[in-house]
């Protein structure tokens, strides 16, 4: 209900019937193919699907990263690229993908530090210092990422895409190499970060379990060539804390899609066959 | 089946190598060992073997005629090290330019390349005269030929180390449209420097090679190569050892000083933390 009413606003990502095929040494790989998308503004939108389905290259194009064969883009009623160049994307890879030289405080004022021409070059010290205690790592803000476990790693790269307060969040599997206990918590202070910003999130999973517990609603695409195979709402009352894994909604959730999983998986296979 | 039982002492932990490390005395004045025996050995040689002293003359000489003369060896070791450090520097700011042209452009790297390997390929000692002919008396031809002993290590790790950046990171600075200067400078630049490091480290002594090999052509009046040079031609046996001990003694403490720096710089790299 509450995904609903958040669809009424105007929508941040809109994507209409996109294609993107790679040509590498002579050898095509068609990505996506007609794919078409609608993300409102404050959505948590997680896209998940058989490996090699084209998750990442979405995310990529909504981000501006790279450019689309046919089809037509707007993010925040602007094109992706111009979206880039006024800062309104967040991105997390799935490496931490930090800078090793700069300390962990030095990392989070990087993104604000660079291209500075445009407005959003100013983060305030002390928003650096909220961030830092929203991830738990006030106490390693000097520290150099090499001093860090994998898990603070990956918890720097989460606040320093927040360190600019992007309207939109793009994350591609950031939690995925991470050790379950880790990713749980990661899962959590992400959605206390989303909460108190309110921000639109693109977030490329391939764990059922991630997609419920964080998304308002979950895109499941086929495997190459991507498109959109199916769509689910997810009906999780916010907040969501800790435990809510436990609860028969969230199952009721995780075995739906598990099952369009499986068939996703089948109708690319069949196609695939033709 | 019966193992006997592992001793638990974390003091004598095993440690993954493949060589066996001695007790901490011994290990730390390892270093020192090797030296010993090379100049214990030398000194013994000749004062047993009563050598002649145009052959070779005993360490413990050459030290006390080098302590007997510092004037003479640190006027002419200053002009050998500033021939050296001028072509290390003109190397190394010659191999940053190139090398960020060739990293940001393929035509670059492909017209330049073929240059490179020519470079790598000439014994560039040779090069020394044809300087020689050109700029005449003076530290240019000397620096000129320091600066090609140096330049190839260094360019082939500026290279590399510019282009070698993490993709996922490049992608995150990307995101927020940041310009190639920004990428370049916060990026691949601090990416390169271990390499540029351990470049500097070989390159140092290569100078200085360079240097040497520049005075001992002719064309100088000064510098511990063209008195090695002249040591030689005269028959003064101290003054040539002194010159070969003047050079060893400076490449040692240059390599030294650019470890020392390298240490401050990379305090955040691996291979500087202790744990």
């Amino acid at each position: 209900m509450l995904a609903s009413m958040r669809r009424t606003t105007p929508p941040m990502v809109l994507a209409t019937n996109l294609a993107k095929t790679f040509v590498d040494r002579g050898r095509r790989t068609e990505a996506l193919a007609g794919l078409n998308l609608e993300i409102g503004t404050g959505e948590f939108v997680s896209i998940i699907g058989p490996s090699g389905c084209g998750k990442s290259t979405l995310l990529r194009l909504v981000g501006g990263l790279i450019e689309a064969d046919h089809g037509k883009i707007t993010v925040a009623g602007s094109t992706p690229l111009d979206g880039r160049r006024v800062k309104r994307f967040g991105l997390v890879p799935q490496s931490p993908a930090l800078l090793p030289w700069r300390t962990v405080r030095e990392n989070l004022n990087l993104l604000p530090r660079l291209n500075r021409g445009q407005g959003r070059g100013r983060v305030e010290p002390a928003e650096i210092e909220e961030l830092l205690e929203a991830v738990g790592l006030s106490a390693f803000a000097e520290s150099f990422p090499a001093q860090l476990s994998g898990g603070m790693q990956q918890r720097v790269s989460l606040a320093r895409a927040f360190a600019l307060r992007p309207p939109i969040l793009l994350m591609d599997e950031p939690f995925a190499a991470l050790d379950e206990i880790t990713r749980s918590d990661m899962r959590f202070q992400l959605l206390a970060l989303c909460e108190d910003t309110a921000a639109t999130v693109l977030f490329v999973t391939h764990s059922i379990e991630e997609a419920v517990l964080l998304s308002d609603r979950v895109l499941m695409l086929t495997s190459r060539p991507g498109t959109v195979f199916d769509e689910f709402t997810i009906e999780l009352e916010r907040p969501r804390r800790q435990g809510i894994e436990d609860l028969a909604a969230f199952h009721r959730h995780t075995a739906l899609l598990r099952n369009a999983l499986n068939k996703a998986a089948r109708a690319s296979s069949s196609t695939g066959a033709l | 089946m019966n193992r006997p039982p592992e001793t638990r002492n974390p003091k004598s932990h095993p440690r993954l190598t493949l060589i066996s490390t001695p007790s901490g005395v011994l290990n730390s004045l390892a270093p020192l060992v090797g030296l010993l025996v090379l100049f214990g050995g030398w000194e013994l040689y000749v004062r047993l073997g009563d050598v002649s002293l145009l052959t070779l003359p005993a360490p413990s000489r050459v030290i006390v005629h080098v302590v007997s003369d510092p004037g003479f060896y640190l006027s002419n070791g200053w002009v050998t090290l500033s021939e050296a450090m001028l072509g290390f520097a003109l190397a190394l700011a010659t191999a940053l330019m190139v090398g960020t042209a060739m990293a940001h452009s393929r035509f670059m790297e492909r017209a330049t390349m073929p240059v490179i390997v020519l470079i790598q390929s000439t014994p560039v000692a040779v090069l020394a005269p044809v300087f020689l002919l050109w700029f005449g008396f003076s530290p240019t031809p000397k620096i000129l030929v320091a600066a090609l002993f140096a330049f190839i290590p260094f360019v082939t790790n500026t290279l590399t180390g510019l282009r070698s950046v993490d993709r996922d990171t490049l992608e995150v600075m990307r995101s927020v449209d940041a310009s190639r200067a920004e990428v370049l400078w916060h990026l691949r630049l601090p990416h390169a420097l271990p390499g540029l490091f351990s470049a500097g480290r070989i390159c140092v002594s290569l100078a200085l090679v360079g240097a040497v090999i520049g005075e001992l052509y002719g064309g100088s009046t000064e510098g511990l190569g063209y008195q090695a040079r002249i040591a030689q031609s005269r028959s003064l046996v101290d003054q040539l050892w002194g010159s070969v001990l003047s050079l060893a003694l400076m490449g040692i403490v240059l390599t030294l000083v650019v470890m020392a720096v390298e240490r401050r710089v990379l305090r955040w790299h691996p291979s500087q933390t202790t744990i």
